[in-house]
């Protein structure tokens, strides 16, 4: 993955302020965002999803413009093709699991059938061990249960690029554990680049080949120097 | 128990108010529609002649203010529009013949807006085509309505005509529609005509058979018989009745 | 009862057609108002529930102003469609609509702000269009917010009176619906006829009242 980031962006809330200036260079399959609550981790990663449109800036990813403020491009989230991870996952309360899964392949007006099988989508439930699953509701499901879902829902489309956002923080600490491995694991196996953000220093030192300092909207340069690995 | 004192105490407060808004000499007078102007004027000189009383004033269409005297509404004077009214109120017992008699007597007209277009100068063109739309009131419980069906039929203009009458709830509901030029046609009294002038003309003066009669009357066993006896007394002075001639009402 | 089953069916079809009418407005303004922010958002709001707190009649003296021979609206809709609403069962359906339109727009709105942004977002980003994430995931998750609005709209819709009875009058087959007849029926001292009016009207009411119960929220039961 080809990542090229500057964005800046200010947002006012009353009288308070917070200005967002990060930039990033990286062609790491792996990067982290790591930094305390409120650093503008969440908003970075939404800006690359074109979630959050910055006031200035741009960001290529394999060398494609999804975001030029210059130039007056701005792609919707439609079309960036990348997945991104809800913390609490945002899996569509009314549609199964096999729904969910195949929701990004059904283009119209009208979401998968119940009953309807796709090969992709099966194949997707199997990677992740969901198949006992798949008629079920989001609401009938364990947290591991519904991030799984929710990766295989973002996985199907084949994206660009995979952005979590603190993709642990609603799961206890001991499946933290098992979850981050198991993470690091499939990512690796699937070859898809990643972008995690996270405030728990082990998430970043485990799924971040390159790991980013963010602290109060800006990038903490001296962190970044220190940490940064390489893994061939 | 609390709740039953409680409720006694209400009735009490209740009681008492209205006893006091009924000795204050007040006299409630349910008049027909066409009578709203004329009786105004009428009520205020009545209270300027007698100190202290007051005239409370109901107007609707005559069979309205039946059915609420039927049902018990406290009314100690009624004056309708015409005799079948006041015939079913004394049939039911509520009013009694000696008290009853007829002080005013009114024409039925037919009016279209001033503005109008259309050439009608008698029943008959109300049977043209190009006149869509004609308000007659609800003859089941509206005198106007009443004459007018009267009338229609017996010039055997009752089916072409009713196919586009537009039913008013009162006389005055005719009027309106005829001076907002909403209908091509009404059936009005003279009298009705006559307030608004401006906006209406009358272009055909309907005769009937039994002239247009107003009856009126004092309620049996209302709570101020002696204020409704003299409020219709006050009616007969030559004051009173230069108020009804103001507005166009003829003597029986 | 000639005359009730007519007005049953005439306050039925002016109560459908103002429904219908008031579904799509209702969505329409409810999703605007719940998704979008412009300044004088709210004061739209309060003026869009205006016709819920205003006296029918004062509603109906308005549309009889705007849409009479006289008015703007109506001399503009003679001379374009040849159609004049007043004394109409579609100037019924209006007045019907008006009246009863904040009752399924407020609820709606509410319904719709009530669907987490974060699962629109998320269809977002896996590359469904704006419209089809209303048809698939908005609407069905709003639907029942809806749905009750729509039936409390319904309800007043059947029962307008003050306002009809002044924009189409009461033409029996025409526009006499069924609040017009049973008040020109107790005016005519016709009480036989307004008990059998009265008692069809709340036998339609009650079974509405018990539909909208079939689909109150919290019956969803997931297999």
């Amino acid at each position: 993955m080809q990542l090229d980031l500057d964005i800046h962006a200010t947002l006012r809330s009353g009288k308070r302020r917070f200005d967002l200036q990060v930039q990033c260079t990286s062609g790491s399959q792996r990067i982290a965002l790591y930094g305390p609550s409120g650093a503008g981790k969440s908003m970075t990663l939404k800006a690359i999803a074109g979630l959050f449109t910055p006031d200035a800036g741009h960001i290529r990813l394999n060398g494609r413009t999804l975001f030029d403020a210059a130039a007056g491009i701005n792609l919707a989230p439609q079309q960036r093709n990348v997945a991104y991870l809800f913390q609490d996952y945002a899996l569509f309360p009314h549609l199964t699991v096999r729904q969910n899964v195949g929701f990004g392949l059904a283009r119209g007006w009208f979401n998968p059938r119940a009953r309807e099988k796709l090969a992709k989508v099966e194949h997707w439930l199997g990677a992740f061990g969901l198949q006992e699953l798949a008629h079920q509701y989001p609401d009938e499901l364990s947290g591991g249960q519904r991030q799984r879902v929710a990766l295989a829902r973002a996985l199907v489309a084949e994206p660009a690029a995979l952005l979590l956002d603190e993709p642990f923080a609603a799961l206890d600490p001991a499946l933290r554990v098992s979850m981050r491995l198991e993470l690091s694991q499939w990512q690796e196996q699937l070859g898809v680049p990643m972008i995690v953000i996270t405030h728990d220093p082990e998430d970043a030192r485990i799924l971040g080949d390159h790991v980013l300092y963010l602290r109060d909207g800006r990038i903490d340069q001296q962190q970044a120097t220190l940490h940064e690995v390489n893994i061939g | 128990m609390r709740l039953t004192s409680a409720a006694r105490l209400l009735g009490a407060a209740l009681l008492i108010t209205a006893a006091t808004s009924a000795m204050a000499g007040e006299v409630v007078v349910s008049a027909a529609a066409s009578l709203t102007n004329a009786f105004k004027d009428a009520a205020q000189s009545y209270e300027a002649q007698y100190p202290g009383s007051k005239v409370s004033l109901n107007f609707a269409a005559s069979g309205v203010l039946l059915q609420q005297i039927v049902k018990g509404a406290p009314v100690d004077v009624f004056a309708s529009a015409d005799q079948e009214t006041m015939d079913t109120a004394q049939k039911q017992g509520l009013v009694l013949p000696a008290e009853r008699h007829d002080f005013v007597s009114n024409s039925l007209v037919l009016i279209v807006p001033s503005d109008s277009k259309l050439a009608i100068k008698n029943l008959n063109d109300l049977t043209q085509k190009n006149v869509t739309r004609v308000a007659i009131a609800n003859p089941a419980s509206v005198p106007v309505g009443r004459y007018a069906e009267g009338a229609l039929k017996k010039a055997n203009l009752w089916d072409g005509v009713q196919a586009k009458a537009i039913g008013t709830q009162n006389v005055r509901q005719s009027l309106d529609y005829v001076a907002r030029g909403e209908v091509d046609a009404g059936f009005v009294y003279g009298t009705d005509a006559a307030i608004m002038k401006d906006k209406v003309k009358v272009v055909y003066e309907v005769p009937l058979e039994a002239p247009v009669l107003y009856p009126i009357a004092t309620i049996k066993g209302s709570a101020n018989a002696l204020e409704a006896k003299r409020f219709v007394s006050y009616l007969q002075t030559a004051q009173a009745q230069a108020i009804l001639a103001k507005y166009g009402f003829k003597k029986p | 009862m000639e005359i009730a089953w007519t007005a049953l069916a005439l306050s039925l079809k002016v109560a459908a057609w103002a429904t219908a009418l008031n579904l799509l407005l209702g969505i329409a303004t409810g999703y605007l108002l719940a998704r979008t922010r412009f300044p004088g958002r709210e004061l739209l709001d309060a003026l869009l529930t205006l016709p819920m707190v205003m006296p029918p009649t004062v509603l109906g003296y308005y549309l009889l102003v705007l849409l009479g021979r006289r008015g703007t609206l109506g001399v503009w809709l003679q001379e374009h469609f040849g159609i004049n609403l007043i004394f109409t069962w579609q100037g019924a359906v209006i007045a019907a609509t008006i009246v009863a339109f904040p009752l399924v727009f407020k609820p709606a709105r509410a319904a719709f702000e009530a669907v987490d942004g974060q699962l629109e977002q998320a269809a977002r980003v896996l590359g469904i269009a704006e419209v089809a994430i209303f048809f698939r995931v908005t609407l069905p998750l709003a639907w029942r917010g809806i749905l009750a609005g729509v039936l409390l709209g319904f309800v007043r819709a059947l029962g307008e009176f003050g306002a009809t009875l002044m924009v189409a009058g009461s033409i029996p087959g025409k526009t006499q619906t069924l609040s017009v007849a049973v008040y020109e029926a107790v005016q005519a001292g016709q009480d036989d006829t307004a008990n059998t009016l009265v008692l069809i009207t709340s036998a339609v009411c009650i079974v509405v009242l018990l539909a909208a119960g079939k689909l109150a929220p919290g019956r969803i039961v997931h297999k």
